[in-house]
């Protein structure tokens, strides 16, 4: 039956085909070279809607501005990372997208080997950004889950150290995303792992505790921090709900780790609340080792476009000061690129590039059993 | 020449005995079901199995160490059998424990309220039966996680689960529940079960009514007890929809998603289907053994199903003569149990209407003073001042919202049309031809896409539209949806026609009328109310509809619920309550009109 059945559908496909795709990777290359004024002539000369994955709700602003700018039809389409992948596997024709916006590092580097994506770095920033955030993914910004707590009471989780969110007094009193719902919150517990950091918890334990450490079981000073963290955790259902109730009157005492952008949020009550990172900076110390974790956001061009030059237009715009400025107005976006300011009372790239955990995607990649370990902590 | 004289004879007879096979239209139609439910179903199935033996490219390759597309068992071995880390009892065996127990308790659940509240409105002579009835499905047309959203808002307090806001319970009435009554197993399938009563009250609230009185009459005058009526004649009336209701709420609590996220995530509780989301992502081989053993768990319960209602003729309860139902005095007991219901319902039902409305007009969350309320959200024209960017007008006034509107009303209806006209036809083959090999299998066919999770289901055929290139958008959205929700329309309709004795067609039959006139001026009309909540289930499911659709979905906004998540991601949360408040206002104005052209409604199936 099955036989039968495969024999079907393969005639039903065969009937059905579609001329083959045009070679969205050499027209890549072709952009590659190409001027300002070339890439708008070839993307004008192509037809259909222009469509956009993304899972920034950000891209539709970019997308419209983009669209009025060039006359182009437009759809963006704000995803989640797993629902755009799946959809670049699978859609093809005028439906599929012609560009996608995505986070998540480890995957996206699985999805560039799978040929699912290319990378298009326009000409205009090549000499603007470092190499690595031009390869093997072009970076169109930075995004920072910051160590956040509510300000009011007298047991204000004020930390200076993240050993602090393991004591038990801690306990139930931290909220953090499921790092099984979102996975760059599985790539920060990963990464504090690393030797690197794992040498800095290390360190900071014997600051807070005055003692060294004491490993037990674990491998290293990462493992620990990362079992204890996760023991006193409580998971919120998303970024903007966490940040709400952390916010909440009643909720002194708590503390979350969540994207500082929310802090935008008309229904977050701001002024109960109080970013460490800030706090350290105008008092002059450091949250030791980190005071949260920071992970980039790309710009690709899908294999399946159907408007490929669009594609690379519309990332050369989303590089300038004006593509930028949908996420750039407020805090919590960061540009790769150093010439642009950042938003009053927000702090440089490069200082929380300092301060924060970034994900190394190679790292990730080969660190399944350290995923293991964390989803055992994330159940027990 | 006598041996092409035989041959002769038996090509005649074979000839005849085809002729006399196809002259019957329940062949005919069970023949054409087949053939569309094996493309339909069956080969989405094979293919998920056959991806739990498929290496996936990406993060599952480099992690079996083997290329994409390779056969390997490692997708088993991992699930089943890796005790590193606790690997297989995080994964598998715990959520398939707290699946098992959610499942069977929402099931409980639904039969016991919905079929207590339908015996109540059908053979009592309950008072405010009318408001029952109508609000009875409401929790059903609002999204399941409404209600888990809800159970939350109304009972989270500052001891449990995030410890940060007090809900209604404790900010007005000083009331601290227990974190077991608002996180974890018992919540998850008190709200399941309540979701999923609606089929217990519609199934078995459209047996008992249709029930011919006089064998409770008979029993009665020969003086047996009203428990034994109930046990001896009225239960096993009513078993097929029992049946039917617990397969429905079994499979259905199952494959829930965002309730057990909701009320599970605080304390760490999981179910199967918030692991099989988890892993579709990076390990899908994982993830499609989940959603097939999930499979397996609901075809257990079809076969015990298809034990009840396969092989008997009893339940045959339309006999084609005039009854009238004598409806159980209550007496004093009346009034107080009318209003411990409304009360129930008013909560259940209405109190979560009245919180998305209040949600949608606050600025700030959790203040709820007059201050702080605007109906900006709804009809504001210039809202940059209160969203830093995105749409800037009320939903009213939002064309976006007023495409993915008539968008997602198509779609129902359409879907709702196929899958309901199916399910009449697949239900008057199965019960004409009722025990047959042919009638089975299209019966257990037509069930399939049931027991497959919504996410697995589009899932799969997102990769089969992809061999088919014009198989998009629209059509395809249709095609899901159909497929999907032919179970109810089958059930229901299959319910119907067991109940109606084959003289009434038989009648038709002597007369010369032929098969089409019988259905459309005998058979629908008898049993028009059963018939129409095969209709009616499609449409507000299709039309509350996310996980099915999310991944076929031509642009994010196409449809209302795919609209209603991306503003929940925003945080524009009081877009997200005002657009469910509209799913909700639309799903009832479709019934209302509904119940105005033909008399019937989704609860009309039972009373009222």
């Amino acid at each position: 039956m099955r036989r039968i059945l495969s024999l079907v559908l393969s005639l039903t496909m065969l009937l059905c085909a579609v001329p083959a795709l045009a070679d969205v990777a050499a027209d890549v290359e072709a952009g590659q070279a190409m001027t300002h004024d070339e890439l708008v002539e070839k993307a004008l000369a192509e037809t259909g809607t222009f469509v956009v994955y993304g899972n920034t709700s950000r891209i539709e602003t970019a997308a419209e501005a983009f669209g009025a700018l060039y006359d182009i039809p437009y759809e963006p389409n704000n995803l989640k990372d797993q629902e755009i992948y799946e959809k670049l596997r699978y859609v093809t024709g005028g439906d599929a997208a012609d560009m996608v916006m995505i986070q998540d590092g480890a995957q996206l580097t699985d999805a560039i080997d799978e040929g699912l994506v290319v990378n298009f770095v326009p000409g205009s920033v090549a000499d603007a950004l470092d190499e690595s955030d031009q390869q093997p993914a072009l970076v169109h910004q930075y995004i920072n889950k910051l160590f956040i707590y509510n300000n009011l009471g007298d047991s204000v989780p004020a930390i200076r150290n993240v050993w602090e969110l393991t004591a038990p007094e801690m306990k139930g009193r931290v909220i953090f995303k499921s790092p099984e719902n979102e996975k760059v919150n599985m790539n920060f517990l990963v990464m504090c792992t690393k030797d690197e950091w794992a040498d800095r918890l290390s360190e900071a334990y014997r600051e807070w505790k005055g003692e060294e450490i004491d490993l037990g079981s674990y491998q290293n000073a990462g493992y620990k921090w990362v079992a204890e963290f996760l023991d006193n955790v409580t998971f919120g259902k998303s970024d903007t709900s966490i940040a709400e109730e952390v916010s909440q009157e009643t909720a002194a005492g708590t503390i979350g780790l969540f994207v500082l952008s929310k802090l935008r949020s008309s229904s977050v009550l701001t002024d109960n609340l109080t970013v460490a990172a800030y706090d350290a900076v105008a008092n002059g110390y450091a949250v030791e080792p980190f005071a949260g974790f920071m992970y980039p956001m790309y710009t690709m061009v899908n294999t399946n476009a159907t408007r490929p030059y669009t594609a690379m237009l519309f990332i050369e715009y989303l590089m300038t000061e004006e593509g930028f400025k949908p996420w750039g107005k407020n805090i919590g976006a960061y540009s790769p690129n150093p010439a642009f300011a950042v938003n009053d009372g927000d702090l440089t790239i490069d200082v929380w590039k300092d301060a924060l955990v970034v994900e190394d995607a190679d790292y990730i990649l080969e660190s399944f059993d350290v995923e293991d370990f964390v989803l055992q902590h994330c159940q027990n | 020449m006598e041996e092409v004289k035989a041959r002769n004879v038996a090509l005649n007879r074979l000839r005849g005995r085809a002729t006399a096979w196809f002259s019957k239209p329940a062949n005919i139609i069970l023949l054409a079901f087949l053939v569309a439910l094996v493309v339909l179903t069956l080969y989405p199935l094979l293919s998920l199995l056959t991806e739990t033996f498929t290496v996936h490219a990406g993060r599952e390759a480099r992690a079996a160490r083997q290329s994409a597309g390779e056969f390997t068992l490692y997708h088993f071995e991992r699930l089943f059998a890796t005790r590193e880390n606790d690997y297989s009892r995080i994964q598998f065996y715990e959520p398939f424990v707290n699946t098992l127990t959610v499942s069977l308790a929402a099931s409980l659940i639904a039969i016991l309220f919905g079929g207590t509240v339908a015996f109540l409105v059908t053979r009592t002579n309950l008072k405010y039966i009318k408001f029952v009835s109508a609000v009875f499905t409401f929790p059903y047309i609002m999204p399941s996680w409404t209600l888990a959203l809800f159970w939350e808002t109304f009972f989270k307090n500052v001891n449990i689960g995030l410890k940060t806001s007090n809900g209604i319970m404790a900010a007005v009435f000083g009331v601290y529940m227990p974190e077991w009554f608002v996180y974890g197993a018992f919540p998850i399938a008190l709200v399941l079960g309540l979701h999923y009563a609606p089929y217990a009250f519609i199934l078995i609230g459209t047996m008992l009514r249709n029930m011919d009185a006089s064998l409770e009459e008979a029993a009665t005058i020969l003086r047996t007890g009203r428990f034994r009526i109930i046990r001896r004649i009225t239960l096993p009336v009513v078993w097929p929809a029992i049946m039917s209701t617990f397969l429905l709420v079994f499979a259905s609590s199952m494959s829930a998603y965002s309730v057990p996220v909701f009320l599970g995530s605080p304390v760490r509780y999981y179910m199967l289907s918030t692991k099989m989301k988890s892993l579709i992502d990076s390990y899908p081989g994982q993830a499609y053994i989940i959603a097939g053993v999930m499979i397996l768990m609901g075809m257990v319960i079809l076969l015990l199903n298809q034990r009840v209602t396969g092989s008997r003729r009893q339940y045959t309860t339309v006999l084609g003569k005039s009854h009238q139902i004598r409806r159980i005095d209550l007496g004093r007991a009346n009034a107080p149990l009318a209003i411990l219901l409304v009360i129930v319902l008013s909560l259940v039902a209405v109190a979560p209407l009245v919180t998305f409305a209040l949600e949608s007009v606050i600025v700030k969350a959790g203040d709820y003073s007059l201050s702080n309320m605007t109906l900006d959200f709804w009809v504001g024209t210039d809202l940059t001042r209160r969203l830093d960017q995105g749409d800037s007008t009320g939903i009213l006034l939002n064309p976006k919202v007023w495409n993915a509107l008539g968008y997602s009303l198509a779609l129902a209806l359409l879907s709702a049309f196929i899958a309901g006209s199916c399910g009449i036809l697949v239900g008057y083959g199965v019960a004409k031809r009722r025990g047959g090999a042919l009638a089975n299998t299209v019966n257990a066919l037509s069930f399939f896409p049931y027991l497959m999770p919504s996410l697995a289901f589009g899932a799969i055929y997102l990769a089969m539209s992809s061999k088919v290139p014009w198989l998009r958008g629209f059509p395809l959205l249709v095609l899901v949806g159909s497929v999907k929700y032919l179970p109810f329309a089958s059930r229901s309709g299959l319910n119907a026609m067991l109940q109606l004795s084959g003289e009434i067609e038989e009648a038709a039959v002597i007369t010369g009328v032929p098969w089409w006139k019988r259905m459309l001026r005998v058979i629908f009309p008898i049993q028009k109310a059963g018939f129409l909540s095969g209709y009616l289930v499609p449409m507000v499911s299709c039309m509350r509809e996310l996980s099915l659709f999310v991944l076929l979905v031509p642009t994010s906004n196409a449809i209302l619920t795919t609209m209603l998540m991306q503003y929940s991601e925003k945080g524009w949360a009081q877009f997200g309550n005002a657009i469910n408040l509209l799913i909700i206002i639309v799903v009832l104005l479709v019934n209302f009109i509904v119940n105005r052209l033909t008399g019937a409604s989704i609860d009309k199936g039972v009373g009222g």
